[in-house]
């Protein structure tokens, strides 16, 4: 039985023409490709977590690609905030100048002593076996450069042993059941059995979650990342940070929230937080500065220019008066991260800001 | 009448019945009460403006500087700040729906926001224009800058 592999778009939140038309677009072109399922909802990020979006995403069991208009690593991980977990698929979209091969040499590190030291969060988590493919729809402006993408992906997918296995020990995923009860026209088995049909084969129109949804902000945490060194908690006093069972960081009240307040994403010494919808690159979850896609006019319209803790804490006081509470400046929350990091160097976090700041003039 | 400023081969526009803030906005009003909105220096950097957002509401104060709203354009994205300390007013709701205001009415139904504040530093449009001649260098550096990257 040939595999089919989910294809999720996650729609924009801004309703930009341009955007919009490359999602249909896209959508539009896989409904010919007979080994995908496509599903559209609305932008990831400011899904309701009991809404049918996330319920669908939660059901998704196979290889799954997601579009959306966020950097992978947010995509993953606002996926695994609400247990969509999987294996990271390597797409050939992150890194368009360099062999695939690469990749695992590729991605840097600065923080690499530190890495080898501290167990990340991850390592706890138990996490299937299927793969998981984030793609960034701001990479390219052509829809044939992500169906390319999801056709080699497929491909990929294909040659996987992963789910006959299942079948075999009898543990059939409720879709693997579904699609053999009741499999939809116009897969790969029907096609292939190359007895002339003279009709177009039919495609299952794509799935179309509509669901209302409100812009939200909170963070997200990049567990691969993560060291559970409980900075965050620490520093931010708006309660959005708890613990679970097992002692590990939880976003635990998203809604908390400050909106506009990426102040805990730069005390994490890891910068493992993200804020998806951040302007700067670094904050939403590029890997890389050079990921910036617009001009940021930010200085010329003028934003003041300091370093990342300072930041955090002036952004952390504004956010206390506005919720008429006092502020506290730097004597909350920040004390263990510069005895940790007295004699170190500056995070990546702080490096990006500086590489970012260095365009400005 | 209008003061012009060329940005290149771009001449940008600017009416002399209202005061500038140097980060871009004017403000028409009396003192004490005023409205903003993008100036053309703002407006031709920006482009095609498509999606506005804004961390304050009307009944708020704010300090100058304070950023209080992102805009997103097709080429660029940008903070934005208050250009005065004040309390804001109220907010122009129709661009919330469809901003493209911005982009043909700056001067008129365009408007961002309004406060109440000092207007004592605001610029009269001569000596906003002067601001912009000191500028327009790093401008340019700013937005080369980061295409070359």
């Amino acid at each position: 039985m040939a595999k089919r592999v989910a294809v999720v778009v996650s729609q924009g939140q801004s309703h930009h023409p341009a955007k919009r038309q490359l999602e249909e677009e896209i959508v539009a072109s896989l409904l010919g490709e007979s080994s995908v399922d496509v599903t559209v909802i609305p932008h990831l990020y400011d899904l309701k977590p009991d809404g049918s979006a996330i319920l669908c995403l939660q059901g998704i069991a196979q290889e799954l690609i997601v579009l959306s208009w966020m950097f992978p690593r947010a995509t993953r991980w606002i996926l695994g905030r609400y247990g969509v977990l999987g294996q990271e698929g390597a797409s050939l979209l992150d890194q368009p100048s360099d062999d695939a091969e690469d990749e695992e040499a590729e991605i840097p590190e600065p923080s690499a002593e530190l890495q080898d030291a501290l167990p990340r969060v991850i390592e706890s988590i138990e996490i299937p076996k299927r793969k998981i493919y984030c793609l960034n729809l701001a990479n390219a402006k052509e829809p044939s450069v992500f169906v390319d993408e999801i056709r080699r992906i497929v491909t990929e997918a294909q040659v996987q042993p992963l789910q006959p296995i299942d079948w075999l020990q009898g543990k059939p995923k409720p879709e693997q059941v579904k699609r053999m009860l009741d499999p939809a026209p116009g897969n790969v088995e029907h096609q292939g059995s190359g007895n002339g049909s003279v009709t177009d084969p039919q495609h299952d129109p794509a799935n179309v979650i509509e669901e209302t949804t409100e812009r939200r902000w909170y963070p997200v945490i990049d567990m691969s990342r993560c060291t559970n060194c409980m900075e965050c908690i620490d520093f931010c006093l708006f309660g959005v940070y708890g613990i679970d069972q097992a002692d590990t960081i939880l976003v635990e009240q998203p809604d908390n929230c400050r909106k506009g307040c990426p102040a805990c994403s730069r005390v994490c010494p890891e910068n493992a937080i993200l804020f998806p919808q951040h302007k700067t690159p670094a904050i939403a979850g590029s890997g890389d500065a050079t990921e910036a896609i617009k001009i940021d006019l930010s200085k010329l319209f003028g934003s003041p220019d300091v370093d990342a803790v300072e930041m955090a804490v002036r952004e952390r006081d504004e956010q206390l008066l506005i919720a008429g509470r006092e502020t506290v400046g730097d004597a909350v929350g920040i004390a263990s991260r510069s005895a940790s990091h007295a004699a170190g160097d500056a995070d990546d976090l702080d490096r990006l800001i500086d590489q970012l700041d260095a365009l400005d003039l | 009448m209008n003061l012009v400023f060329k940005m290149g081969e771009y001449e940008a526009n600017f009416p002399a019945d209202r005061k500038y803030a140097p980060n871009h906005m004017w403000a028409l009003g009396t003192e004490g009460s005023w409205r903003f909105g993008f100036s053309a220096y703002a407006v031709r950097l920006l482009q095609d403006v498509y999606f506005l957002d804004w961390e304050v509401a009307p009944g708020m104060q704010v300090e100058q500087g304070k950023h209080i709203g992102d805009i997103e354009s097709s080429k660029a994205e940008s903070t934005l700040h208050a250009p005065l300390a004040g309390t804001i007013t109220s907010i122009n709701a129709q661009l919330l729906q469809d901003p493209s205001a911005i982009n043909v009415d700056k001067y008129g139904e365009g408007w961002l926001f309004e406060m109440d504040a000092s207007g004592d530093a605001l610029l009269e449009p001569t000596a906003y224009l002067e601001h912009l001649e000191d500028v327009w260098e790093v401008t340019q550096k700013t937005i080369k800058g980061q295409f070359n990257q």
